[in-house]
């Protein structure tokens, strides 16, 4: 793309008549974008703020080499007004996704606020998201990592710098986001939704108060426990219980959580993450399930009750980015600010039962969910909650390699 | 075939019907039909399996990114894990049981459908077919809904009094195996019926005067006859049952962990590509070698080319 | 005696179908499950078909998922055919490369096949996914299904027809035309209804394949496993399985399927003069 820079000013002077034509922009922001050609996409959403125009972020993009799938639309007459305005959005946005995972209302708030049509194409895990997403997004504006690979997403320079000057609903978050772990200052990304993962078990089977994780291991309950077909969540429940960190690094440790796991194995019914089913099914009197499913599996069979393991659990957050090859990074970051905003992130809570690190959301939030200690734990629980981290791949190896050996 | 009863076939058999003698046209007009397909293959098919044959040579670096620096195969070394291998004969086991299941099954259907379907048959071939046109995920509950404790299956053999308690059915090898037989079930029929069909029905009215016996017809006339088909519908359903992974997955327990589970694994939750590449190439290298062997046998045997 | 064994082997079709046709039928009911998910009967509803209908992202996967599957079966289906046919009849050099190669894809476990297309058109033609991306990903691993079951049909064809069709005058395409496309023709029908459900149903190499607003209707299904699926789903594949059955039965009473099954399997069609 360079080259055609390099020519002749005559040649330059056509292109970018051309270019203007083609395009429909102002003089004055070709010049900006022409000054971004050869800066790296990382950084367009960076100057992108510092630019008084939304075309220069989707300019820069267009450069990396990104698909560039929006019209003419993206560069409006509003480029020359004041600072502080919003820039105006591209005239796409592409969403890599859950299936309902975002309340179809705040898409067309979304839609209809800023004129930016949203596309959604769906994932089913974040593997395989992740495979597809790459090194820069594979074509996508958005996703939903979860917490943990946000760092080496970060490393592989696959997310941007968020550019704060658009977002500013971040100022909802509760404290306890604002500065976390895997993303200090949440610079790169926002916490989207978080949630625990614990113990479901049918009170009409099983008519007693559980309280330990051991329960899974009870011979009384054969044939009708269900176990998480996730290694890290398999392992963490076991070395939580054997009071270890849910992310040990130790083989011998490890050793101990298979020699356990395998005592289980007689008494488990399936290792599934499809606990919607199974736990519906009347087949699984109690399972190791992702908290948040115990909304939908009440749905069905309200005798299912949740709770956090006494010996402490796991919780884990998914958070919302831009890619690197992002083809609409102003619409991007317009579409994580409206996330933010208090009454679409209660919209989304309530439609998947996921608690969001929106404080100022609560007070839009059904009194159901903000009621239920196993969704908005107490203080004293979520300190007894693990994250579970992206383990570096050596130490990944040594759980898979005992997962593969279990289940083998 | 005993030579006696070779020498009392009233007609060739189109047996013989083998490719005659191939003129050199023959041989121009025999690559002109497979060359498109070929082509097509060679392009997405063969290169891209040489660019995981590539990445397989690599490895995995600390960002899970394949790193090709230092080719090597050792990837392939670690394949031979003793980790692997109950999960690579059980897998070959459920794909035995469900091709021997599929075909026990597929051939009386398919010969129904082709000698009693008359104006029917192409209705009753796509009635075959059309459970699949629904989703695999939602087929798949449905068999949940059947086979758990207190599912269709168990409320009718206890009705009948077969059983006073459930049965667990579900999460196990028979679960399973139903799955899977289900699955590949329409791979076996239609092969086998397009075999089965081409049959002359004189061929049979022939046997029929010559041996006599309607056994005796079937096992040297229809079943000789309707071997490619035979062929066609093993390769069919035990080549993919091999590779299954989402049956035993979703209607298996916690013994029922296949070889592409495994593959699967390595892939997406162990994020170590090289080494998913590897054993899947062991795989199929083993797959392929085992079927071709068992389809020269078998054409030799059967049909003597 | 032949009647009591024909009587018998009806019989064991009909509880063949029965087998097939199980799932399906439970299927359909949950259809009109009230429980919004999870496997439990809850009460009857017909909440979920009108839901279907403003489902635009369920309707957008179905649209793309047949866009999809017609033309894998169209490619497939001719490819598929052809190489089955030079197979089966004609030797050639390389024959037993040729068969290695068809059997290939099928050995290939899927993530393999995914992943391996989604690194060839990123690699060479910088591809991100797309409609097109995902035909060519489905006629590569449909060809072998449709080449496998004509082989079969092919494989015991005398080809001393086509040479006496030749003797009397046809030209070659014509002896093609009248004689062996129509002794192939059942086993080129059942191999795209092969190529069909699996195009239909596949969900690994899609979900690699697959790009920015070309979610398949597998993507989507497997997708709500995360919230639950919903019995929108068995709505829908209701809806085709429904429509299918009588588009099926009116194409049948029309006398698509003319003739006496004999006509079908066209053995004895006469080539025209």
């Amino acid at each position: 793309m360079s080259d055609r820079y390099d020519g002749s000013s005559i040649d330059l002077e056509k292109a970018l008549t051309k270019y203007m034509v083609e395009r429909r922009i102002s003089r004055r922001e070709l010049l900006e974008r022409i000054a971004l050609v050869g800066s790296a996409a990382a950084l367009a959403p960076i100057i992108a703020a510092c630019s008084t125009s939304g075309g220069a972020a989707s300019a820069a993009a267009t450069a990396s080499g990104s698909p560039a799938a929006e019209p003419s639309g993206s560069a409006s007459p509003s480029a020359s007004a004041a600072p502080t305005e919003v820039p105006s959005p591209e005239a796409e946005l592409f969403i890599y996704n859950w299936v309902n995972y975002l309340a179809d209302d705040v898409i067309k708030s979304f839609e209809a606020k800023y004129r930016t049509k949203v596309t959604q194409t769906f994932f089913s895990n974040t593997s395989e998201a992740y495979a597809k997403l790459g090194d820069d997004g594979g074509g996508y504006d958005i996703s939903f990592p979860i917490s943990v690979d946000v760092p080496s997403f970060i490393e592989k320079g696959a997310i941007v710098k968020l550019d704060k000057s658009l977002l500013p609903n971040i100022g909802n978050l509760g404290k306890e986001w604002s500065d976390p772990g895997y993303d200090p200052g949440n610079t790169y990304s926002v916490p989207y939704m978080w949630w625990t993962t614990g113990v479901g078990y049918d009170k009409a089977r099983i008519k007693e108060d559980l309280t330990s994780s051991k329960s899974l291991w009870d011979p009384r309950w054969k044939q009708h426990i269900s176990m998480l077909d996730d290694f890290q969540e398999a392992f963490g429940l076991t070395l939580i219980q054997l009071g270890h960190s849910a992310n040990s690094k130790s083989t011998a440790e490890l050793d101990e959580a298979l020699a356990r796991l395998k005592e289980q194995k007689p008494l488990v019914r399936t290792y599934s993450t499809d606990t919607i089913a199974t736990m519906t099914s009347g087949d699984v009197w109690i399972g190791h399930i992702w908290g948040a499913d115990r909304f939908a599996i009440q749905e069905t069979n309200e005798n299912v009750v949740y709770y956090i393991p006494e010996e402490g659990g796991v919780k884990g957050s998914d958070t919302v980015a831009v890619f690197s090859g992002a083809p609409h990074p102003i619409a991007a970051h317009l579409f994580i600010n409206h996330l933010l905003d208090a009454q679409n992130s209660a919209a989304n809570t309530n439609l998947i039962f996921y608690m969001g690190p929106n404080a100022a959301a609560k007070e839009f939030i059904s009194p159901d969910i903000l009621g239920d200690p196993t969704i908005n734990p107490d203080q004293k629980i979520i300190y007894k909650l693990e994250e579970l981290l992206n383990l570096e791949p050596a130490i990944r190896d040594e759980y898979l390699k005992r997962w593969q050996e279990l289940r083998g | 075939m005993s030579g006696e009863a070779a020498a009392r076939a009233p007609v060739p058999l189109p047996v013989a019907a083998r490719p005659v003698a191939a003129s050199r046209l023959a041989r121009v007009r025999g690559t002109a039909l497979v060359l498109p397909g070929v082509a097509w293959l060679a392009l997405f098919f063969v290169v891209p399996l040489g660019i995981i044959f590539i990445v397989s040579l690599g490895h995995r670096d600390a960002l899970d990114r394949v790193s090709l620096a230092n080719p090597s195969l050792e990837n392939y070394g670690r394949v031979f894990d003793p980790v692997f291998l109950p999960t690579f004969v059980r897998s070959i086991r459920f794909a035995l049981i469900t091709t021997i299941l599929s075909l026990a099954i597929g051939y009386p259907i398919a010969y129904w459908i082709s000698r009693y379907g008359g104006r029917r048959k192409a209705l009753l071939l796509i009635l075959v077919m059309l459970p699949f046109w629904t989703s695999y995920l939602i087929r798949t509950y449905a068999w949940q809904i059947i086979l758990r404790d207190n599912g269709v299956l168990n409320s009718l053999l206890q009705a009948v009094g077969l059983t006073s308690e459930p049965i667990i059915l579900m999460n196990t090898d028979i679960s399973v195996i139903l799955g899977m037989t289900y699955g590949f079930l329409p791979f076996a029929i239609l092969p086998l019926f397009v075999s089965i069909d081409r049959l002359d029905a004189n061929l049979i009215a022939a046997g029929r005067d010559l041996y006599a016996s309607g056994r005796a017809v079937f096992l040297y006339v229809t079943l000789p006859l309707t071997m490619p088909g035979i062929i066609a519908a093993a390769l069919l359903t035990f080549v993919p049952a091999i590779g299954d992974f989402v049956t035993p997955d979703l209607l298996g327990g916690p013994e029922t962990t296949t070889i592409a589970k495994n593959i699967q694994q390595l892939f997406l939750e162990g994020r170590d590509w090289p080494y998913g590449a590897a054993l899947g190439f062991i795989l199929m290298v083993v797959t392929l070698g085992g079927t071709l062997l068992a389809l020269r046998t078998l054409r030799r045997e059967v049909i003597g080319s | 005696m032949t009647r009591e064994r024909n009587r018998l082997l009806s019989a064991f079709a009909v509880l063949v179908y029965a087998f097939l046709f199980a799932p399906v039928v439970v299927l359909i009911v949950f259809s009109f499950n009230s429980a919004r998910r999870g496997l439990a009967w809850k009460g009857f509803t017909l909440d979920w078909y009108p839901t279907l209908f403003s489902n635009d992202e369920l309707l957008n996967a179905l649209g793309v998922t047949f866009q999809v599957a017609i033309v894998a079966v169209l490619l497939s289906t001719v490819l598929g055919s052809l190489l089955g046919l030079g197979l089966a009849r004609v030797k050639f050099r390389g024959r037993t490369a040729t068969e290695t190669l068809l059997l290939v894809p099928m050995v290939t476990p899927e993530i393999v096949m995914g992943l391996s297309l989604l690194l060839f058109f990123l690699q060479l033609f910088d591809g991100r996914g797309s409609v097109t991306q995902l035909w060519i990903a489905h006629v590569t691993f449909c060809i072998s299904y449709v080449a496998v079951v004509v082989r079969a049909r092919a494989a015991n064809m005398n080809p001393a027809l086509e040479e006496a069709a030749r003797d009397l005058g046809a030209s070659a395409f014509g002896a093609f035309r009248y004689v062996t496309l129509p002794l192939i023709a059942p086993a080129v029908v059942a191999g795209a209804l092969l190529a069909f459900s699996l195009s239909f149903d596949d969900y690994v190499v899609t979900t690699f394949n697959a790009g920015v607003g070309s979610s398949t209707l597998p993507l989507y299904i497997y997708s709500k496993v995360k919230f639950g699926v919903t019995p929108e789903i068995n709505a829908i594949s209701t809806i085709i399985v429904a429509g299918t059955a009588l588009a099926i039965l009116a194409a049948w009473r029309l006398g698509a399927f003319r003739g006496d099954g004999r006509n079908f399997v066209a053995e004895e069609e006469a080539p025209p003069a």
